[in-house]
């Protein structure tokens, strides 16, 4: 594969085709997970980060760690537990003894990395858990008085389990809304199993070659930033929004400005990664799913029906849709 | 593509948006209006509509102006225009770009000639059908044919409303007419006037306005023609109760020449508009003595003037001006020979009704009444009108009953009762 050339950063067009290979290639080390690459993707070209909610076992570590490969940034792990402290995560000062005399110094924790993969999120602490939140949102780490800036591009993939909940803490609602993409991580089908145990356990892994680095992501992203969005498109978007604050039984909160910000920005990540310079109503909605399922608040009514957040996204935008043909 | 074909291919596609738009809204417009107008043939059919269908044409043109109102208002803009074509499989590549043309930028640019580009290889995609759905054009169409057909359909209802239009029209032209005799001789009683000469105006006035009043209730064709005859006949009595007054006039009454002037144009006004009535050619002449007179307490009257007839060797009749005169003319003129009346009196009054009266005939012979021994017919003399009159005996006997009816209900108070049956028997 060429190297990327740094001339043509700028160049819409040429990123758009190497974000395509990104794509490619992390497929090539992912089997059946084509849409949740996708999403991940769309993630990564906003500078947002993923909660990725699914069964151990379905490759997640995986996914990050070609991820890295592809984008040729480092990459850590973090196991969440119980007993992990906030300086297991951010690093801790640290007194170091030499001729000048002792004196404290800095020991970067796990966090300083560009892709993060904190997995289990919810067996940690809140104290835990609110540290790597500030480093998600405000990409710094603080400790004592001294903040620290982290590695950009930076990117967190947590992981929850959705079965096992004793001995876990569930993250706070203000906490969830830190993270752009909440993504459901299906089992995966016979076929695709096939593959994956074809891909793992045939001896012959798939090699994986670095097609963009920081420096081109960091470039992608600001011209994702810049793709323009009809006013239509828009306020069909702000009204998916509002419309989760309209009173409706089946929520009880709805989903935040910020989410309206993610899907936004989600919209145009994805219309990026197909090769387009505009938002379309199809980017918007596709979007809507995982930026919002983790923002809203099913009310009692939902739950007592069984009734879930896709649902209920589904209902409202199968509403707006229904709008939009009308025009 | 250039921008301005990229925008004049906005432009055309907004046309067509427009009058899809327009025609769609018409047909459904029309459709409500066509509904509208079928719910207005139906209450014709229960209830007299005479301009049901100037209603119906109405509501359409309405229906029509509202369609042409509100699509003006709600004009397609440039931007729908271009939204609806991305519908065509552009993912809103072309209003984007149509909203951002006038900004600048690496990847606006980029966006623009991406739109730009997909719009020209696949400009075919876009379809926008001018014409309606062909569900809501067989609807209107169904419903305008329906609509006609009603209006075509024969009904009595229809039929009588058509009567009571004509009806209306001829008691406004008549009111019209007897509102401005009646100013006129409102005008005439502020002269200078004997009393008795005031009185004669006032009751002349109360007169019209009785007819003004009976043409006001006429609700068929036949209570107009009797208030028309009614109303003919008061012409003819006020025509000389006024010749009598421009006689007293002549012989010196001290009043004013505007005054007389006046009242010698009202009574060649009721002459003018007695001569519009249309003559009968029957075969039979009928001759009316304009000024008949009745001579007081003795029953007889005498028309002394002439009549005209129309048809030779008719009968002439001159009528007695308060009461009856009859004569026979000659060669159509008649009334003024052998005139014979049965009025008694010559004091104002209003209509009289005699009831079995017969025309005169030589004809004739026999008694009237005994219907085994006598020819007769029954002919408008200017005195009687068929069909008008209640016997006395049914009058009083509709009371009685009534009387009766209350008293076994007990409406009347204790101690009434036994005066009411005195009263009803004493007629006995």
């Amino acid at each position: 594969m060429d190297a990327l050339d740094r001339s043509r950063l700028q160049d819409p067009a040429y990123m758009a085709q190497r974000i395509a290979a990104c794509e490619k290639e992390i497929q090539k080390g992912m089997i059946g997970q084509g849409e949740i690459i996708r999403q991940v993707m769309q993630v990564m070209l906003t500078g947002g980060n993923v909660l990725l909610e699914g069964m151990p076992g379905l490759g997640k570590t995986r996914l990050v760690s070609t991820i890295g490969k592809v984008f040729d940034l480092s990459f850590k792990r973090i196991q969440f537990t119980p007993d992990l402290m906030p300086s297991d995560v951010t690093g801790t000062n640290i007194i170091i003894k030499n001729e000048q005399g002792s004196s404290f110094s800095f020991e970067r924790g796990p966090v300083f990395a560009n892709l993060i993969l904190a997995d289990e999120i919810n067996r940690a602490t809140p104290k835990t858990q609110s540290a790597l939140l500030e480093a998600m949102q405000e990409h710094t780490v603080t400790v004592g008085n001294d903040s620290h800036a982290l590695e950009e591009p930076f990117f967190v993939l947590a992981t929850q389990n959705p079965i096992e909940n004793e001995g876990t803490y569930p993250l706070p609602e203000a906490q969830l809304d830190r993270f752009m993409f909440k993504i459901l991580v299906r089992f995966p089908s016979k076929e695709e199993l096939k593959g994956i145990v074809a891909l793992t356990e045939g001896g012959k892994a798939p090699v994986i070659e670095k097609q963009m680095d920081g420096e081109g992501l960091l470039a992608a992203r600001a011209l994702v930033n810049q793709i323009p969005i009809a006013d239509a498109v828009m306020d069909y978007l702000l009204e998916i929004v509002m419309e989760t604050h309209v009173p409706n039984p089946y929520i009880r909160v709805g989903a935040s400005p910020r989410a309206a910000q993610a899907l936004i920005r989600a919209a145009k990540a994805k219309a990026f990664l197909e090769g387009r310079f505009n938002v379309s109503f199809q980017d918007v909605k596709e979007a809507a799913y995982p930026v919002l399922r983790h923002r809203i608040i099913p009310g009692f009514d939902a739950v007592s029906k069984g009734i879930t957040e896709d649902d209920i996204i589904k209902n409202i935008l199968d509403a707006k849709s229904a709008l939009i043909q009308k025009i | 593509m250039e921008q301005r074909e990229f925008l004049k291919i906005i432009q055309s596609c907004r046309r067509r948006m427009n009058i899809a738009g327009f025609l769609e809204e018409s047909v459904s417009a029309l459709s409500i209006g066509a509904g509208i107008g079928i719910l207005f043939q139906a209450a014709a059919f229960l209830t007299p509509l005479y301009y049901v269908n100037i209603y119906i044409g109405l509501t359409l043109l309405l229906a029509e102006m509202s369609v042409l109102a509100v699509m003006l208002i709600r004009r397609t803009t440039m931007e729908q225009a271009a939204l609806v074509m991305d519908g065509f499989g552009f993912e809103e590549r072309i209003v984007t770009a149509y909203e951002h043309l006038d900004q600048e930028g690496t990847l606006i640019e980029l966006q623009r000639e991406d739109a730009m580009k997909e719009l020209s290889a696949h400009r075919n995609r876009i379809q926008i059908s001018v014409l309606p759905s062909w569900k809501k054009i067989g609807l209107c169409l169904s419903l305008f044919v329906l609509l006609t057909g009603l209006s075509f359909i024969p009904s009595v209802v229809k039929e009588r409303a058509a009567e009571l239009h004509n009806l209306k029209e001829e008691v406004k032209k008549k009111e019209d007419e007897i509102e401005e005799m009646v100013e006129a001789l409102e005008q005439l009683k502020q002269e200078k006037l004997t009393r008795q000469q005031q009185e004669t105006l006032s009751e002349m006035a109360e007169s019209l306005e009785s007819s003004l009043s009976e043409y006001r209730q006429a609700v068929s064709q036949e209570m107009l023609e009797a208030a028309s005859q009614k109303l003919d006949y008061k012409y003819e009595i006020m025509s000389d109760q006024l010749s009598e007054i421009m006689r007293d006039i002549e012989g010196g009454a001290s009043i004013s020449l505007a005054t007389a002037d006046a009242l010698k144009a009202m009574e060649d006004k009721m002459k003018e508009l007695n001569k519009m009535k249309p003559s009968k050619e029957d075969g039979t002449g009928q001759g009316q003595g304009s000024s008949g007179e009745g001579n007081n307490g003795d029953g007889s009257g005498q028309g002394n003037q002439d009549g005209s007839g129309s048809a030779d060797d008719g009968d002439g009749q001159g009528d007695g001006g308060n009461g009856q005169g009859d004569g026979n003319g000659q060669d159509g003129e008649g009334g003024a020979e052998n005139g014979r009346g049965t009025g008694s009196s010559n004091t104002p009054h209003d209509y009289v009704s005699v009831p079995n009266a017969i025309a005169d005939s030589g004809n004739l012979t026999g008694n009237a009444t005994n219907h085994d021994t006598s020819e007769y017919f029954r002919a408008q003399t200017g005195l009687s009108w068929e069909g008008t009159h209640t016997s006395y005996d049914a009058v009083i006997g509709s009371y009685e009953q009534n009387a009766y009816e209350g008293i076994a209900a007990g409406r009347y108070p204790s101690g009434m009762e036994e005066i009411i049956k005195e009263y009803f028997a004493s007629f006995d």
